[in-house]
């Protein structure tokens, strides 16, 4: 070999994923016609060379010089046959290494100028120790990788005396990916050679660590599932031997003894039996078990055919609304009519009703206590904030931790399928991407669909009709119209003073006095008092501020009690300053006496009704007509309708049209943090501007409410009977309102009706008639 | 990774020496002679003169080069078993050969090494 002259020009056999290594034999497969001519081209020599190369990417069919790495095996063809005329079948056996020189030939087969290139010699201590270190590493990959393996192969190994053909020879036996074979190849000494195969048999031994844990590991946990299944049978065997159930068994029986006891719908009875078979076959460990079990726990406990007999009584129930409830007579008249229906025709859809009115005017303890006239059990969901349609209908069974919706769940803590349920705050859902749950509530409040409810956990269907529903809401104008289509309106409006101090006297006095822990004796609150508290302290047409300043007051006398000073009080209104601090002034008194171009308007709020003034000004020199005041668009409109009609009828109101050319207008409704909108104060600023300009003043005892048009029309407003009490409260005892709503005045207590005087009006010719004592017509003129 | 062909390992050439692994190894009968050794190769196609016999002390190795003359235009191989190129073998004989007179001959393909010892003249 030492002659053998170093550089040579042989045909190249490309090599897909692999490598050839000096001293090593190779049995190939040749089938790319570039190859076979390749080989062919060798076999019509003397010493049958050939050089092999691996080649950069396995895909390339066929490669150029580029393709192939720059150091390939010089090799003798020692063996060829061919299974096929195509094909061939090589041994070949590795010679030396040789590097690609330059491409001499590249069809039909490529030649090439290769050079020997021979490891140097090496003999030093390094070469010596990692040589040792490859054969120890080797000797473990063997036991590792092949157990069974002859112990010859290893002695074979350590006997080798030559480091580099014992690297070659482990690479021919580790199957290396290519890119770590050709390293080897390449390597530019014995000890970088030896270095190399030592962290690839490193890696190597790491992985065949690995492999044998994880092997051993599995191998375990099936044998520890396999004893547990076998002591499992056994158990049960044992306790079959013995006359024991096993627990699961015994449960499964304990639910079908009590499905068994309930008289459940035909649907629902074969859904749980299917269930409960489910269940039967299910190993507890298993995942779904629990959720069958919960599931069928909630079918057995609902009251599918519990339910209450209804108090049909009706002098009964009358007197129980009148105990707790002062007025509020129409309502209840609803509540009586039903029972009367009731007890003539048992099978009548309960109806389904809303509540609407101002807070603290006692929406929800109606609810209760029509709940206990009818004797129905009383369940109450707030819907204010949810936006989640599930929260209403639940999640279906498949998700984790899936709950039934809240009428499911309101009605499974009732325990009878036809509580009354009421649904509070309908006006404050949400919505989200999550789903509208009022599109929920629709089916779930129409009586013509909800005598099938599917909720989504229970997958079945449950009879709502016979449930009572009441929903509350302070506002309707954000209720969807087709929810608010399937109720009934019953407006709770608010209460009068008289009616505020009878409810007191009646209910919230003895309540707060018991809260406080006082007596009647200990502490006596007279109708002054009360009233006292009212005007002084409370600006609301429910009652809770009144509540409030009565529970105050209560405790304070509580804490003297406490102190030792038991005389029994009664309290004065004078006390009040002392007891609760100085009144909060009401913005009515600060108008004493009101200007030329300020009128009195009423408006309407979800808190009740509120008095509230429109100011109107002149600015000489402009020209535009400024409205200020958070005022919304629909009420911008009013008011320049307003100053069109007024300017229009300048001459017959005794205005110099000129005025118009020569100065703007600015129209501002207080108090300006508050938005306002609507058309019902088109009277009061027609009012204001023909005050302005014609310099009356309007009379400060009246108050004005209405629609204006154009051609001087006053249309109908909403909201009647709050305003008039917010009127009553503010001491206006005047109202100038629309005919139209002359049937509106209906609801209104007796005594606000005699004490108050209403003008109803038709045309705005009127209603300044009767606001601008001097601007018309046969009005006195009033100081106010 | 896929399949790839697998390298045998040299076992196959196991207690070979160093040169001889990547060469092929001609079959060869000894005899023991009245004179000393006779070595029959089996090198058929071989030439004389491509042929190297070295004695180092109780071992004869024999090395060369089988060509192939066989290359006329328009032949190709269609199946190949004969080994070509280098061959080397070593023969380690159980005693030391001093001063051996070597005798070549080469019949029928077959190549004959006499090895007369003095040994066995005195």
């Amino acid at each position: 070999m030492k002659e053998t002259e170093s550089v040579s020009v042989l045909p190249v056999l490309p090599l897909k994923n692999s490598v050839l290594f000096p001293h090593l034999l190779m049995p190939l497969a040749v089938g790319r016609p570039t190859s076979v001519a390749a080989v062919e081209a060798a076999l019509a020599t003397e010493g049958k060379e050939i050089v092999i190369v691996a080649q950069r990417e396995a895909s390339t069919d066929v490669p150029g010089l580029d393709d192939l790495y720059g150091v390939g095996t010089r090799a003798v063809i020692k063996k060829m046959a061919r299974p096929n005329e195509s094909q061939m079948e090589l041994i070949v056996l590795g010679v030396e290494r040789v590097v690609l020189l330059k491409l001499e030939q590249a069809q039909p087969y490529i030649r090439v100028r290769v050079r020997a290139w021979p490891l140097p010699d090496e003999q030093s201590t390094e070469v010596e120790a990692l040589h040792r270190a490859v054969v120890e590493m080797a000797g473990k990959a063997l036991t590792l990788a092949q157990p069974q393996a002859p112990p010859e192969l290893g002695q074979f190994l350590a006997a080798s005396d030559d480091p580099l053909r014992l690297v070659y020879l482990l690479a021919g036996m580790l199957s290396l990916e290519l890119a770590k074979e050709q390293s080897l190849l390449e390597a530019q000494s014995r000890s970088e050679a030896l270095r190399l195969m030592h962290t690839y048999l490193t890696h190597e031994v790491q992985v065949l660590e690995l492999r044998t844990k994880i092997a051993s590991e599995t191998q375990s946990e099936i044998s520890r599932q396999q004893r547990e299944y076998v002591l499992r049978q056994q158990m049960r065997a044992i306790q079959q031997e013995l006359g024991e159930k096993d627990p699961n068994q015994a449960e499964v029986d304990l639910l079908r003894e009590r499905l068994a006891k309930l008289e459940l719908p035909e649907e629902v009875r074969k859904e749980a039996e299917r269930e409960l078979g489910r269940l039967e076959r299910l190993p507890p460990g298993a995942p779904d078990h629990q959720v069958i079990r919960t599931y069928l726990d909630y079918v057995v406990e609902l009251p599918w055919n519990v339910h209450t007999e209804d108090q049909l009584e009706i002098g009964r129930a009358r007197q129980i609304l009148d105990e707790d409830h002062f007025d509020l007579k129409d309502v209840k008249e609803r509540i009586l009519e039903h029972l009367g229906v009731l007890k003539l025709n048992p099978g009548a859809k309960a109806p389904i009703l809303c509540f609407f009115g101002p807070p603290g005017v006692g929406k929800t303890s109606l609810g209760q206590s029509i709940a206990r006239a009818l004797g129905r059990k009383f369940e109450r969901q707030s819907l204010g904030g949810l936006h989640d349609e599930a929260e209403l209908r639940g999640h279906r069974r498949t998700y984790i931790g899936a709950m039934p919706g809240r009428i499911v769940q309101a009605i499974r803590r009732a325990g009878s399928n036809n509580p009354l349920i009421m649904l509070d705050e309908v006006d404050k859902l949400g919505r989200d991407y999550r789903g509208d749950p009022a599109a929920a509530l629709l089916e779930i409040l129409d009586p013509e669909q909800n005598r099938n409810f599917r909720d989504n956990y229970l997958d079945l269907p449950f009879d709502l009709s016979k449930v009572f529903f009441i929903t509350t809401a302070n506002a309707l104008d954000t209720v969807p119209r087709p929810l608010l289509d399937r109720m009934e309106m019953l407006r709770l409006p608010g209460y009068s003073e008289e009616e505020k101090i009878e409810i007191a006297r009646r209910y919230l006095v003895p309540r707060q006095l018991q809260q406080a822990g006082l007596t009647a004796e200990q502490c006596a609150f007279p109708d002054e008092a009360i009233k006292a508290i009212i005007s002084g302290y409370t600006r609301e047409a429910g009652l809770r501020q009144l509540e409030r300043g009565i529970g105050r007051v209560a405790r304070k006398i509580a804490l003297r009690h406490a102190e030792g000073d038991t005389t029994a009080l009664t309290i004065r209104p004078e006390d009040l300053l002392e007891l609760l601090g100085p009144p909060a002034p009401s913005p009515e008194e600060l108008r004493k006496e009101l200007p030329p171009g300020v009128a009195t308007g009423l408006a309407w709020t979800e808190t009740g009704g509120e008095v509230l003034y429109v100011e109107a000004t002149l600015l000489p020199g402009g020209h535009d007509l400024i409205i200020t005041g958070q005022v919304g668009e629909v009420m911008q409109e009013s008011a320049k309708a307003a100053r069109s009609y007024v300017w229009s009828h300048a001459q017959q109101l005794g205005i110099d049209p000129a005025v118009f050319k020569d100065s703007g207008i600015h129209v501002h409704v207080p108090a300006g943090a508050i938005p306002k909108d609507g058309p019902s104060a088109g009277v009061t600023m027609a009012a204001a501007l023909a005050s302005l300009l014609t310099r009356v003043p309007a009379r400060r005892d009246t108050a004005m409410t209405g629609e204006v048009t154009l051609t001087g029309l006053v249309l109908p407003v909403g909201g009647i009977k709050e305003k008039m009490l917010a009127a009553r409260r503010a001491g206006v005892r005047r109202v100038v309102l629309p005919r139209g709503n002359e049937k509106d005045l209906w609801g209104l207590p007796d005594k606000v009706r005699t004490e108050m005087e209403f003008v109803f009006v038709e045309r705005i010719e009127e209603a300044l008639a009767a606001t601008l004592p001097v601007g018309g017509g046969d009005e006195k003129p009033s100081a106010g | 990774m896929p399949e790839k062909p697998k390298q045998l390992p040299v076992v196959l050439f196991a207690r070979s020496h160093a040169g001889e692994a990547t060469c092929w190894r001609p079959s060869v009968d000894i005899y023991r002679t009245r004179t000393g050794w006779l070595l029959k190769f089996d090198l058929a196609g071989v030439r004389l003169e491509d042929v190297d016999v070295e004695i180092e002390g109780c071992r004869v190795t024999v090395r060369g080069l089988r060509r192939d003359w066989l290359l006329e235009e328009g032949y190709s191989h269609y199946s190949m078993e004969i080994a070509y190129n280098r061959f080397e073998r070593t023969i380690e004989l159980p005693c030391k050969l001093a001063h051996p007179r070597l005798h070549l001959d080469y019949e029928h393909g077959i190549l004959m090494i006499r090895l007369d010892t003095e040994e066995e003249h005195r």
